[in-house]
């Protein structure tokens, strides 16, 4: 057992969290915001060419062949830096979807080449979620219906703005029609693509708010040991370590639950439900903290648009509800807990988590 | 003990519910609900306009002595006010900081100039005030405040320099009450005067301050030689400390009833849409709002049994005031957090653009403040367990 990540991952890591955090700084995230598609196309077709929306597309449409635990560190990357392009979500929730339909639907294996070079910005709906994060600027859309999946080109899709507390976000309502042309599965396979995409999306999520987390106890701490009252840095105060030391806490011990999730997902999708909740209630409890704790250290400061610490915050706060709120997964937790079938003994850490 | 009103009261209680009912229409019944805590910034002109309707109805200042031209009510008669004001879904009071901190510190501290000058305007709503105690290095640690005040002589003015910061409705504001250091050489809370500053001078200058709520309640306020009359010093100069710290135990006063009764208003919007939405049906959901509603229970007794074991007649509560600003600003900033989760999906969506915030969304964002202003969480813990329990200080570097 090996529960570390390589060397060479752990590089990639690195890099990419170098380019993200000179490229996608506060300054540029709010740049966004007063745009009008608040996304930057360069942005977008630069995170291509280093291979990362190809990262998760497979061999054989032109991508890297990699897996979700080879994607979970930049996705935390992202929550770092509040990356306001849904990288994430076509590159981790949609693409693994268009996959595993792309040999019955050469129009995925389309998509598939197209996302890998950075042509394609792919949207996903759920009925987890009440709205589509960045329906104006997709060039395709992963819609459900009932039990099946459809994928639609954009101008297929009427869709409506829904300004968000996040100016980063931009969520839409859809109005559209499925037809058997539209359709890419429904029934049985329909059920269980849904499912899994649930957990790439929660999965997802809950590696962007670690990073969130991490980034706001990050500027809290460089701000408390700046910031003076009575004479020396606020941060010198055990009232303001202790609130960090919380936070650092809640962090580090998030962490392994996400990347066990994550390999679980990559490995054994179907029985990835339980360690995904399990991540994300433990990324939204960091998350939540940081922000609490960080605008409380803040001070008045904290509290103002001019400060950065509200992009993250907003971010966190927004993400906690997205792909499943906190009460959706801690009532996947305990039927997972309380079924007389459940795996829970001693032995049990890692392995199956459910008899059947 | 007695936990009924008198009859007396009963009657005081249908007066001021009718006068409401009959007042509250027309013009001003756009302003229901609104002008509180995250929404001050909103309708001004219309809620001075009330505040004045209130005037003439008698019913601003209820709790002034008589003398001073309040309503002379006794504490219980307060009570009622605030409950029946709040019922009503009267506006936020675009006067609070006069009557409820400027109007007492000046009655219990200034002299006849200052009460024939300042309490009128107060009275009749037509005048508006401030608050100029934080600066940039004064917040927690408030007597580290940098502002200058130096007498001229020839004539016969102060001369303000220097900065504040987050003062709640400067851009409204008719006067200001600041903290300024008489004495260049001193420090901390000695060598300090407390000056009543008019804001419409070529001295003063305000800046609003874009919160993250998108809106601007609060300022930064620049006195670059700002005047006032050699009278408009209230106590002597080196003693605004004093002055300062007797205005803060008003704040904690009587108008916290009012705010409570915001708090249940909140609280039922908010069961209200937990009702509606369906999250009401989320056994977790119900227990939180069960909590809130006891805890808010918790604030109304302590309030009344503060409240009750004095005449009130300086408006100051007993020292058990000291646990209260770190209970109520934690039980609402948990009460936004409910509001979020009965909202649901829907907590993201703004009302408008560009960044117009529905009720709730505002009370979330704003109650990130409440445990920061008017004194930390981290403060006021400190003060409960030194200055309540009696325990060691914490030790203090000398402000430089």
């Amino acid at each position: 057992m090996n529960f570390t990540f390589s060397e060479e991952q752990l590089l990639f890591q690195s890099n990419i969290a170098d380019y993200l955090q000179k490229e996608v700084t506060p300054e540029a995230v709010r740049a966004t915001w007063e745009t009008d598609t608040g996304r930057d196309e360069a942005r977008w077709q630069q995170m291509a060419d280093l291979g990362l929306t190809a990262m998760l597309v497979p061999e054989a449409y032109g991508g890297l062949g990699l897996k979700e635990i080879d994607f979970i560190l930049l996705a935390y990357e992202c929550g770092r830096v509040a990356l306001p392009e849904p990288l994430v979500s076509t590159a981790m929730v949609a693409t693994p979807l268009l996959a595993s339909v792309a040999q019955d639907h050469p129009q995925c294996a389309e998509v598939l080449q197209q996302i890998a070079t950075g042509e394609a910005l792919v949207a996903i709906g759920h009925t987890a979620s009440d709205f589509v994060c960045d329906a104006h600027t997709a060039d395709f859309l992963l819609l459900p219906q009932g039990d099946e999946i459809h994928l639609l080109p954009r101008n297929a899709v009427h869709y409506t703005a829904q300004p968000s507390v996040d100016p980063s976000r931009r969520l839409f309502t859809v109005d559209w029609q499925a037809s058997p042309q539209t359709r890419l599965a429904g029934g049985k396979a329909g059920v269980k693509l849904l499912a899994a995409t649930l957990n790439r999306g929660a999965l997802g999520v809950a590696a962007q708010l670690l990073g969130l987390a991490q980034t706001m106890v990050d500027m809290t701490v460089q701000y408390t040991a700046e910031r003076k009252q009575f004479g020396r840095a606020i941060g010198s105060n055990q009232a303001l370590k202790h609130h960090m030391a919380n936070c650092a806490v809640s962090i580090e011990f998030a962490l392994p639950v996400l990347h066990r999730a994550a390999y679980t997902v990559t490995q054994q999708a179907c029985l990835a439900d339980y360690p995904v909740s399990h991540a994300k209630v433990s990324a939204s409890q960091a998350a939540l903290l940081a922000a609490k704790n960080g605008i409380q250290s803040h001070g008045a400061m904290g509290y103002t648009w001019e400060c950065d610490l509200h992009i993250f915050m907003k971010r966190a706060w927004a993400l906690d509800k997205s792909w499943g709120h906190n009460g959706f997964h801690k009532n996947r937790l305990h039927q997972w807990l309380l079924n007389p079938a459940a795996l829970i003994g001693a032995d049990k850490t890692f392995g199956l988590q459910q008899a059947s | 003990m007695r936990l009924e009103f008198s009859e007396a009261d009963e009657r005081f209680r249908k007066e001021i519910a009718g006068w409401l009912e009959n007042n509250l229409t027309g013009e001003f019944e756009q302003l229901k609900f609104r002008g509180g805590p995250g929404d001050e910034h909103m309708f001004p002109a219309e809620r001075q306009a009330w505040e004045q309707k209130l005037a003439e109805g008698g019913w601003t200042c209820v709790g002034w002595p008589e003398v001073y031209g309040g309503r002379g009510c006794t504490i219980e008669q307060q009570v009622i006010f605030f409950e029946e004001y709040a019922r009503a879904g009267a506006p936020g009071r675009v006067g609070h900081i006069g009557e409820g901190l400027a109007g007492p510190t000046i009655i219990a501290f200034g002299n006849d100039y200052h009460q024939q000058k300042y309490l009128p305007g107060i009275l009749a709503g037509t005048e508006l005030w401030c608050q100029g105690y934080s600066e940039p290095g004064a917040g927690s640690d408030l007597a580290n405040v940098k502002t200058k005040a130096r007498f001229d002589a020839s004539a016969g003015k102060w001369l303000l320099n220097g900065q504040k910061v987050w003062t709640s409705l400067a851009h409204e504001a008719d006067f200001c009450f600041v903290i300024a250091r008489t004495d260049p050489d001193s420090v901390g809370h000695n060598g300090l005067g407390f000056f009543l500053v008019a804001m419409d001078q070529p001295g003063v200058d305000v800046r609003p301050i874009q919160q993250l709520t998108g809106t601007s309640e609060f300022n930064e306020v620049f006195f670059d030689d700002a005047q006032c009359d050699a009278q408009d010093i209230v106590g002597e100069p080196g003693q605004g400390w004093a002055v300062a710290m007797g205005l803060l135990g008003f704040e904690r006063g009587v108008s916290t009833l009012g705010q409570q009764m915001q708090f249940q208003n909140e609280l039922n919007d908010i069961v209200a849409l937990a009702k509606e939405n369906g999250a009401a049906e989320d056994p977790v959901i119900r227990q939180r709002i069960a909590c809130a509603h006891a805890d808010l229970k918790i604030m109304r007794y302590n309030a009344m049994r503060m409240l009750s074991g004095q005449d009130g007649s300086d408006g100051s509560l007993q020292k058990e005031a000291l646990i209260y600003k770190l209970f109520w600003s934690n039980w609402h900033r948990d009460l936004g957090e409910l509001a979020m989760d009965v909202m649901g999906p829907a907590h993201q969506v703004l009302a408008g653009k560009p960044y117009e915030l529905t009720r709730l969304q505002s009370l979330f964002l704003f109650v990130r403040a409440d445990t920061i202003y008017g004194g930390t969480n981290e403060i006021q813990r400190n003060i409960i367990a030194e200055r309540g329990l009696g325990m060691p200080k914490e030790p203090r570097w000398p402000a430089k």
